[in-house]
């Protein structure tokens, strides 16, 4: 058979698309600087060395604003970048996580959170993965977390809002037979006159349908999760929310 | 019957579409890979249809019926429908039953009015939960068997599953780009689970006439191969999600090891190479797919099939029908293509178009090739002496495959994650229960609600 010429048959845009150096913060001093190293390089072996050193000399708190919480800023410039990859950005955030535990220890108590957000994965569905990565991101960007799991019933996603009256909700689906619990849970919500934003996306979940029910806002991919929380928390309301990412 | 030690093929040139070694007949007058390719359409209700069993049934009837009519208008031989289960027909062990009985009906009756060859696959969905329950003893594996039963009585001919096992495992190592945890949670857990559920599988399909047909590595390697995505994604370097299939083609093969005949799972994109071992026929899906998920392989999957499938369709009207008609379609003539080229001796040159559409295309495409298919399934039948060291030599294989084809243009990037990848391959123990080991002192500490017990570990 003849040669075949596959410039002629496919295009690879990701040969054409390689990108450029990462790069390192400057820390405030020495010790401070190796706590961000860590985090940018998801360097879980040294990190808990790197922030005992850290703490040695500065308080829990400026280790974790001037060591964890910049290190993982970076981490979201390479990733936005494209020189990072989702796996890069989540060892980073397990190593983040990990030193903050270390100095909330230290604190004798949990630092300060920027809000509460519920999440879940739609009843009848095991698919987890995208909440997931969406709990990762969202720790990894200062919130507290209340985690429900997957196949979580309807109810118990309403209890939980009631009980945290968290800033936003989340909700993941893989199947267009299972998203249809979104709709259940914000015609609750409505109901009881909860005004929360329920970001909701996953799989097969489209912007029709999300937008089809108050206080839906639909969520393309996971990275925007922790920018809604963000605008949630500054007191965007659900609708403000959905033009900003829907409209 | 044991493990496979030999090759089904004795080269990758003899693997052809609509032929495999070992052909089952089924259905009404339905042979897969008996000389001819067929079409295999998913049909998916709507969301709310799914609220009664009344109205779910409704579905499904005007789908299956829709798809039929527009085989016979068309004047396609012979198709099969596959039942994919959303939640509730699992769940409700009677409306996975009673949905697979009104199909055999329907297809009956075309069967009898115009002699329209069919068969239905029944694909119960595992809704076990690893990571939260014992999935050895839980009421969701007592449903699904249900199912299973249900479904095979009532007149499914294929039962087949897209089980879950070590997913707690491999969910958090794919995106952490982890090899260990993907070799643990999909080689070794993921295998030891499928013999689990295969075995139970394959005695209730044999209890009542029905064929076991096949698993997927969807909730896997397809897990990797999707969160790599196109060519721009940044989520899971391509080069990783492609090792990822090997592991997984080791993985599914214990299903036809425990009893399992085929066709397989169309979703199950380690086909080719669980083709080249066993010879059984297998169910693909590529550009027809394009209404559930995008891949990188949209020609070259069609390479080896004996099914050619659509993955799932939901239910909707466009201005050439609704979606299974249309769809029904799109399938028949892919296939009557491929049987056109059977029929007229070309069948090789056709392969070989699928083939070079894609192979370069992308890495995952490179890896279910049928050439590197075929050398992936030796590496595994040469390496048996256990679940972890088989899947371990595919992976190896590929890597090694990908490197050494100057004709597999990879960024620095891919590169970089494919040479990680085969140095942490080759550095892992020789013996399984050392791996195993290693890897449970690892994960039961970052995994929470990983249990060994689930796995008999």
């Amino acid at each position: 058979m003849a040669a075949v010429d596959f410039t002629k048959i496919f295009t690879r845009y990701d040969l054409q698309k390689e990108t450029g150096e990462k790069g390192l913060l400057a820390g405030k001093d020495e010790v401070l600087q190796r706590v961000i190293e860590c985090v940018v390089e998801g360097d879980d072996e040294n990190i808990v060395a790197a922030v005992g050193a850290a703490l040695n000399v500065h308080d829990p708190m400026e280790v974790i604003r001037e060591g964890l919480v910049k290190g993982m800023a970076e981490v979201s410039r390479l990733w936005d970048e494209g020189i990072y990859f989702l796996p890069q950005a989540l060892i980073s955030s397990d190593v983040m996580l990990e030193g903050i535990d270390i100095c909330e220890n230290k604190l004798g108590g949990l630092m300060e959170k920027k809000g509460i957000v519920v999440t879940h994965t739609a009843e009848g569905d095991i698919h987890d993965l995208g909440q997931k990565i969406v709990n990762a991101l969202l720790r990894a960007n200062g919130y507290e977390v209340v985690d429900l799991g997957k196949d979580v019933p309807v109810d118990n996603v309403i209890e939980a809002i009631k009980k945290y009256r968290p800033a936003m909700v989340t909700g993941t689906a893989l199947m267009t037979t299972t998203m249809t619990a979104f709709k259940k849970i914000a015609n609750r919500l409505k109901r009881d006159n909860i005004q929360v934003p329920f970001v909701c996306g996953g799989g097969a979940v489209s912007l029709e349908y999300v937008n089809s029910y108050d206080l839906g806002i639909w969520g393309k991919d996971a990275q925007q999760a922790p920018l809604m929380a963000a605008d949630a928390v500054t007191g965007m309301n659900w609708e403000e929310i959905r033009e900003k990412y829907n409209g | 019957m044991g493990k496979y030690t030999k090759m089904a093929y004795s080269s990758a040139e003899e693997m052809i579409f609509g032929t495999a070694k070992n052909p089952v007949k089924y259905g009404r007058d339905f042979e897969v890979g008996g000389g001819q390719v067929y079409p295999e359409l998913v049909p998916h209700p709507r969301p709310g249809s799914e609220e009664t069993k009344k109205s779910l049934m409704r579905e499904y009837e005007r789908m299956v019926t829709d798809s039929l009519e527009r085989a016979i208008a068309l004047g396609f031989p012979g198709i099969q429908i596959e039942l994919e289960h959303v939640w509730q027909m699992t769940k409700n062990p009677d409306w996975g039953g009673d949905i697979a009985g009104q199909t055999k009906k329907i297809q009956e009756d075309f069967f009898r009015k115009y002699g329209l060859k069919s068969a239905i696959r029944a694909t119960i969905a595992d809704n076990r939960k690893p990571d939260l329950e014992n999935i050895r003893d839980c009421r969701s594996l007592e449903l699904a068997l249900k199912t299973f039963e249900t479904s095979a009585i009532a007149g499914a001919d294929n039962l087949s599953m897209e089980s879950v096992g070590g997913k707690e495992i491999s969910d958090h190592t794919i995106v952490r780009q982890d090899i260990r945890g993907v070799l643990f949670g999909i080689g070794v857990l993921g295998s030891r689970d499928m013999e689990f559920m295969w075995k139970q599988i394959v005695d209730i399909a044999t209890k009542h006439g029905a064929t076991p047909g096949g698993d997927t590595n969807c909730a896997q390697a397809n897990v990797a191969m999707f969160m790599a995505g196109g060519m721009l994604d940044k989520s899971v370097p391509h080069t990783f999600a492609a090792i990822t299939r090997p592991i997984g083609a080791a993985r599914t093969l214990t299903a036809y090891e425990m009893g399992a005949k085929g066709p397989t799972k169309d979703c199950a994109y380690e086909d080719p190479i669980i083709k080249a071992i066993t010879g059984v026929p297998i169910s693909t899906e590529g550009k027809t797919s394009a209404c559930a998920h995008a891949d990188l392989q949209g020609n070259l999957i069609a390479a080896v099939c004996d099914l050619w499938s659509n993955e799932a369709v939901e239910y909707h009207d466009m201005f050439g029908g609704t979606t299974p008609a249309v769809f029904t379609e799109i399938l028949g003539y892919d296939v009557a293509l491929m049987n056109t080229a059977i029929e007229m001796g070309k069948a090789k040159d056709l392969q070989a178009m699928f083939i070079n559409s894609d192979k370069y295309r992308d890495v995952h495409s490179y890896v279910v090739a049928p050439d590197a298919a075929y050398e992936i399934g030796k590496a595994i039948v040469d390496n048996n002496s256990s679940y972890y060291a088989r899947a371990k030599a595919g992976a190896i294989k590929a890597a090694y495959l990908i490197l050494e084809d100057s004709r597999m243009l990879l960024s620095n990037f891919e590169k970089e994650a494919l040479l990680k990848t085969l140095k942490d391959l080759e550095s892992f123990p020789d013996k399984e229960e050392n791996f195993v080991d290693q890897c449970i002192s690892i994960y039961k500490k970052s995994i929470p609600g990983f249990k060994p017990q689930n796995y008999g570990l």
